[in-house]
């Protein structure tokens, strides 16, 4: 075992907070640890910056931008991102269509997209699910009927964060009816330009207007945007689950969140004592939260130095529910540090981000605290994770 | 980084899994003969220093070992006589650890007070110059694996400083209240009633006791959550198949979601109790206020974990979980003892909270 980074990591790591805290502009990274939703044009201009020095897309294939860094490395780098308040490059490009088209997509899909993609020059909004396929995705109905040299598509797609604005959303959709619902399924590209594409935006409990609904009516989508082999798409969203893995945990997010709840209750007026971080109760839960933080830490990094597992690997479920229910955590302990003053620091009243300015640095904070309902949610909701570990781990109420 | 273990500790655990496993095989157990295999395999010179007669393990090892403990929940006083005691010795620079490594003697750090909780740097038992040397009276409690053939090693307050005590087996003035533990082990309650002991018997430097007993109870307190670790896995074991076997309502248990829900909050819970306890390992070798701080970051967490995975177990068991003839419960019990052992959850994050947290760990 070697359980410290080595001098190699720990200079990259010094490499790569320095790159950020030198390029990244100021305002970004004040927005982003604000949370803050940012205007479209600042998450490219910061994506851009990261793309420049390889930082956008290392996990790729190296003809594609990617790098020949460890996967410890590639983790150090999501943390440093994320610690230092730089904006994640876009998680549906990068770390969803991305490396789909990189591993099953054309010659030509490759050229058309790849660059853009980690450039954010094209923006990608993902449809999964539907209105009645959520935890039970593969119950998918959208259909893509194949006419000639293109497909005929109808259906909707729901929860489409950024649909309003990306270009193009990849899409899982039904070309066949078989005896097993995960069959018949395909990956679809399409251009959200398209007649027949409308966007619907869906407002949010936390005061924004991030998620939408896509309605597919008689859309014509050219058949050379399939991706891979028709019926063959539900095993590329699988393939996607063993993927990526250094940043799952969000740790260097939810160290941040903890930073900052620490600094505002040592502000805040107490119940009992002076401040609220000297609040018997309150200094415990966050010291349970920076207790678990640090055993997420080293999970996280046991999961990015081992190799991959075939098949279900349970820390990569643990990561993640482990990893969504502390930033949790982290955004209770954030809104209890604020008192009366969390009705009036900010919330934004249906607007667009580039107008929303709370009265102080906390107006981020309330939004957060509603957004991050969406952690246990996402990606396969806490429950579906636990099914995972209970049936595919621990095998539970299966036959030996 | 890397947590893969080396193919000597790969050999080192099959080992040790192998002999423990043996031992828990048989009916009739027999603590003596498992703490003479540990002797005769080198597992009890296994963590002290070359040059001080031992092997030269580290941490890593050691929590190996303590791992197979828990996992067989062996009876062999390994953490009381070797990781407590034997490391006090050690770092004391004492020749008696040459008794422990040679079987010849077997020795008990007696630490905590009536009443004191775990306060074992602030000891209510005294120590006066005498003409024989000291003179010793106060009261220890719960001293595990103690019998009447120990060695026994005493803080006390002296008006020079913390001095720890060497005092042999059946000393004048000593009596031993031995108890059963609840996981089949024992705890003594001890009293010294003006003990004389020779100049000689006085262990260490009065200025670097307090040092030296954290370090050696920090190591202890690592491993023990090992032992916690392994106790766990092989209770989660147990309980998923029994609940693969037990059939209700026409189906077995397992299958059942609210139950599955249960099990993989267990594996979680130990998967987290590894993750913090590997931290641990990683700063021992930081400076000592750090190196307390992160061992009780671990433990605290990992008392948690236990406490929640040993309860579950028994839930999920049902009504056999609470017979004495259902492996859960001796478990349930190893956990419980282990939690309350070497500082409970309230101490452990206290300690934390004290130290100002973990951020700038």
């Amino acid at each position: 075992m070697e359980l410290q980074f080595n001098e190699g990591e720990r200079a990259f790591r010094e490499e790569v907070r320095a790159f950020l805290l030198d390029n990244i502009p100021e305002r970004i990274r004040q927005a982003v640890y604000e949370e803050r939703p940012l205007p479209r044009d600042w998450m490219i201009e910061a994506q851009q910056i990261l793309n420049s020095a390889g930082y956008a897309v290392p996990h790729w294939p190296i003809e594609w931008g990617g790098r020949v860094w460890s996967p410890v490395k590639r983790a150090i780098l999501a943390q440093e991102i994320d610690r230092n308040s730089v904006p994640k490059p876009l998680p549906f490009n990068v770390t969803l269509i991305g490396p789909i088209i990189a591993a099953f997509g054309t010659e030509d899909q490759k050229q058309r997209f790849l660059p853009g993609i980690a450039n954010l020059d094209i923006w990608f909004c993902q449809g999964f699910s539907e209105p009645n396929a959520g935890s039970d995705l593969a119950s998918l109905k959208m259909s893509a009927i194949r006419e000639g040299d293109h497909y005929r598509v109808n259906g909707r797609k729901i929860w489409t964060t950024y649909a309003h604005e990306a270009d193009w959303i990849f899409c899982l959709v039904r070309t066949s009816r078989e005896e097993r619902k995960q069959q018949g399924i395909s990956f679809l590209l399409i251009d959200l330009e398209t007649p027949g594409v409308e966007v619907s935006p869906i407002q949010s409990i936390d005061g924004f207007h991030h998620l939408n609904e896509v309605q597919f009516d008689d859309a014509i989508v050219p058949a050379e945007n399939l991706v891979g082999e028709e019926g063959k798409g539900w095993d590329y969203a699988r393939y996607l689950l063993g993927q990526e893995r250094t940043s799952m945990g969000n740790v260097g997010f939810s160290r941040r969140r903890l930073e900052r709840s620490r600094a505002l209750a040592g502000e805040a007026a107490g119940e009992r004592s002076e401040t609220l971080l000297g609040d018997a109760d309150f200094l415990r839960r966050q010291t349970w939260a920076e207790i678990r933080l640090k055993a997420l830490e080293i999970t996280q990094m046991r999961v990015v130095a081992s190799a991959p597992v075939q098949g279900a690997d349970p820390k990569t479920s643990i990561l993640k529910t482990e990893g969504g229910e502390l930033l949790q955590e982290a955004a209770d302990l954030l809104l209890d540090t604020m008192g009366p003053e969390a009705l009036t620091a900010g919330f934004p009243a249906g607007i667009g981000p580039e107008e929303f300015y709370g009265i102080d640095e906390r107006s981020g904070i309330l939004s957060a605290y509603f957004s991050s309902r969406k952690y246990s949610i996402f990606g396969g909701s806490n429950e579906i994770q636990r099914n995972i570990l209970a049936g595919s781990v621990l095998r539970l109420g299966r036959k030996r | 980084m890397n947590f893969d273990l080396s193919e000597d500790q790969v050999l080192l655990a099959e080992m040790v899994g192998r002999m423990l496993g043996d031992h828990a095989a048989n009916d009739r157990r027999d603590p003596g003969a498992e703490w003479r295999d540990c002797l005769g395999q080198g597992l009890i010179a296994l963590p002290f220093a070359e040059d001080q007669g031992g092997l030269g393990g580290g941490h890593e090892e050691v929590m190996l070992m303590m791992e197979a403990i828990g996992r067989n929940l062996s009876q062999t006083p390994y953490l009381q006589s070797v990781l407590l005691a034997g490391r006090v010795l050690a770092l004391a620079g004492r020749m008696e650890l040459g008794d422990l490594l040679d079987g010849a003697q077997r020795h008990c750090l007696c630490l905590y007070e009536p009443g004191q909780r775990y306060r074992w740097a602030t000891p209510a038992t005294r120590a006066e110059r005498c003409a024989e040397g000291w003179s010793i009276t106060g009261a220890k409690v719960s001293v595990p694996d103690l019998d009447d053939t120990c060695a026994l090693i005493v803080p006390a307050a002296t008006a020079e400083g913390l001095v720890l005590f060497l005092l042999p087996p059946g000393i004048s003035g000593v009596t031993l209240d031995i108890r059963p533990a609840p996981d089949g082990r024992t705890a003594a309650n001890v009293n010294f009633a003006s003990v004389i002991v020779p100049v000689d018997a006085a262990i260490g430097d009065p200025a670097g006791n307090e040092a030296l007993l954290a370090e050696a109870l920090d190591g202890a307190v690592l491993a023990s959550c090992a032992e916690s670790i392994g106790a766990m896995e092989r209770l989660l074991d147990l309980t998923v198949e029994y609940c693969n076997i037990r059939e209700q309502f026409g189906a077995v248990i397992g299958s059942f979601q609210a139950l599955q829900h249960r099990a993989a909050d267990m594996l979680i819970a130990i998967e987290r109790a590894r993750s913090i306890t590997i931290y641990a390992a990683s700063m021992m070798d930081a400076p000592a206020a750090r190196r307390s701080v992160a061992v009780s970051a671990a433990r605290a967490l990992v008392n948690r974990s236990s406490r929640f995975v040993g309860q579950q177990a028994i839930q999920l068991h049902g009504g056999i979980g609470l017979a004495s003839e259902c492996a859960a419960g001796a478990y349930f019990q190893r956990l419980t003892v282990l939690e309350t052992l070497l500082g409970d959850t309230e101490h452990h994050v206290a300690a934390v909270e004290r130290s100002g947290g973990l951020l700038a760990a």
